[in-house]
């Protein structure tokens, strides 16, 4: 493991940290922002540039501002104030959960040991993404479509709900 | 194809150091010669002098005004969100420096030649607009507030046909050339015109036409300069800010409007191309000519109004430069 792999795990892990801890919700927001930067660096170092600034461009430029707006359009900023024990021992064990259930998968699927084995140059480029998404995955891209056309209607149901409240 | 300078230099720590003060000395040049040329342009067309005191022309105004920006007292406001308020500046100076560097401004030598260049300016974009974001609520001031969430709906609508009008030409380039060629290579997509013989704004006058538009939307000019909308909102999202704080903010925006106008250098008028001059003469005549239109546009329009500004983007051009795309696309799967 590299010096540079290292810091940019350090730094996804400290964003994370920032994002779950800190009691503003924009602070939060930029924490994890933070969090993806990082991994975007972590794409770029394991050989796939493409990737990482899509990354960049998808989720630090879009979803992460998108996320502040749509903080910004609510009308109050909340501070956790309605935050209970229970919750947060909810919260606890579905976190808890999640992270011994991907630790399972990850024993399981069996890597191997010793020294990763070296990059391959141009492993990723952005022709063999393209082929590979409009080729083999054609099926798993054409259905995440329809998950970001739900997220469109959805929002587009909320708005208009609230357009009505406000006139009568 | 260009050589860049980590291939001519043997240690990466030296490309690096080139690199970051190549950019520099190129942004800081670029920023004080664009603020002189906005005056004169702007006094030219309104029949005003302009700057005349210091030095011909009034050329050195502006390195004064920069030493004065320096040497001027940090205010800092009261009641500002503190780590987003010292954050915003940085983070919406950083990724200008670094857009910068991708440029192939030159047929042999270029700071850096990636695959995927287009899409990496693009991106550092989208980096900028969490900055401005940060300053605006950082500022803890109304007119801040509403000027940064302006510039945020303005951008993320207005990158959808900048995207959509460049991505016509890189399948355009995609398909002219073999399977080894790739329209998100900036040096590549000037070659090709180099070698076509022809500037691809012949062939996708629409595309040019819809990145300009959207372009001088991204740079926030007039007349789309609504989120600092100064009749409106003061100085909208540098409200708060003074001193070399909001020469970081002027100087992010000067040289977002270099960097648009060298994507549109290279994508539509053919880069470094061009007879006799070498090169880079070339690259700089039209990059300079794209923002002298730009400045142009801005002291012979109006603003527009921001509900005007928004459907614009989605009921025209967006429509408009996915049609283009298709078109494009038909086109380029019939030949």
């Amino acid at each position: 493991m590299g010096g540079i792999t290292g810091l940019l795990m350090a730094l996804a892990v400290a964003g994370g940290l920032l994002a779950v801890s800190l009691k503003n919700v924009l602070h939060a927001i930029f924490g994890l922002a933070l969090t993806l930067l990082a991994v975007a660096g972590l794409f770029a170092v394991l050989g796939s540039p493409f990737v990482a600034t899509m990354q960049v461009l998808i989720y630090v430029g879009g979803i992460t501002v998108a996320m502040v707006f749509a903080v910004m359009l609510s009308t109050v900023v909340q501070k956790h104030a309605t935050e209970s024990p229970w919750r947060r021992a909810g919260a606890a064990v579905v976190a808890l959960g999640f992270a011994v259930g991907v630790g399972m998968v990850i024993a399981a699927a069996g890597l191997p040991d010793g020294p990763a084995p070296e990059l391959v140059a141009d492993a990723w480029t952005v022709r063999q993404i393209g082929t590979s998404l409009l080729g083999d995955y054609n099926v798993v891209f054409e259905v995440l479509s329809v998950v970001l056309l739900l997220a469109i209607i959805g929002a587009i149901v909320i708005s208009r709900h609230e357009g009505e409240e406000k006139q009568s | 194809m260009p050589e860049t300078v980590t291939q001519m230099v043997d240690s990466p720590a030296l490309a690096i150091l080139i690199g970051i003060a190549g950019v520099m000395g190129a942004l800081t040049f670029n920023a004080l010669f664009l603020v002189w040329l906005e005056r004169k342009a702007s006094a030219w067309i309104q029949r005003r002098m302009g700057p005349t005191e210091v030095g011909p022309f009034g050329v050195l105004q502006t390195i004064a005004d920069m030493l004065k920006l320096l040497s001027k007292q940090l205010i800092t406001p009261k009641h500002i969100d503190k780590p987003l308020y010292h954050i915003a500046p940085v983070l919406v100076f950083v990724p200008v420096v670094a857009a910068t560097s991708l440029f192939p401004f030159d047929e042999h030598i270029a700071l850096s030649n990636l695959d995927i260049g287009l899409v990496l300016v693009f991106a550092f974009g989208g980096l900028g607009i969490v900055g401005i974001f940060m300053a605006g609520w950082g500022s803890n001031n109304k007119y801040a507030l509403l000027g940064a969430m302006r510039s945020v709906a303005q951008n993320i609508s207005y990158e959808i046909p900048l995207i959509l009008s460049a991505l016509s030409v890189v399948l355009m380039v995609n398909t002219m050339g073999g399977p080894e060629t790739n329209g998100m290579n900036l040096a590549q997509v000037a070659q090709m015109q180099h070698d076509k013989g022809y500037w691809f704004v012949l062939v996708q006058p629409v595309a040019a036409l819809i990145y300009f538009i959207a372009a001088l939307a991204e740079t926030n000019r007039a007349p789309f300069d609504i989120p600092e909308a100064e009749s409106e909102l003061i100085a909208g999202f540098h409200t708060e800010y003074s001193g070399m704080r909001f020469a970081l903010f002027f100087f992010a925006e000067y040289a977002n409007m270099f960097i648009v106008a060298m994507v549109a250098t290279v994508l539509f008028f053919g880069g470094w191309s061009g007879p006799v001059l070498p090169g880079p003469a070339w690259f700089f005549i039209k990059t300079y000519g794209i923002v002298f239109a730009m400045m142009w546009i801005r002291w012979t329009f109006p603003r527009l109004r921001f509900d005007q500004l928004m459907s614009f983007c989605w009921m025209i051009l967006i429509p408009l430069s996915i049609l283009n795309l298709l078109v494009t696309a038909f086109i380029a799967r019939a030949v």
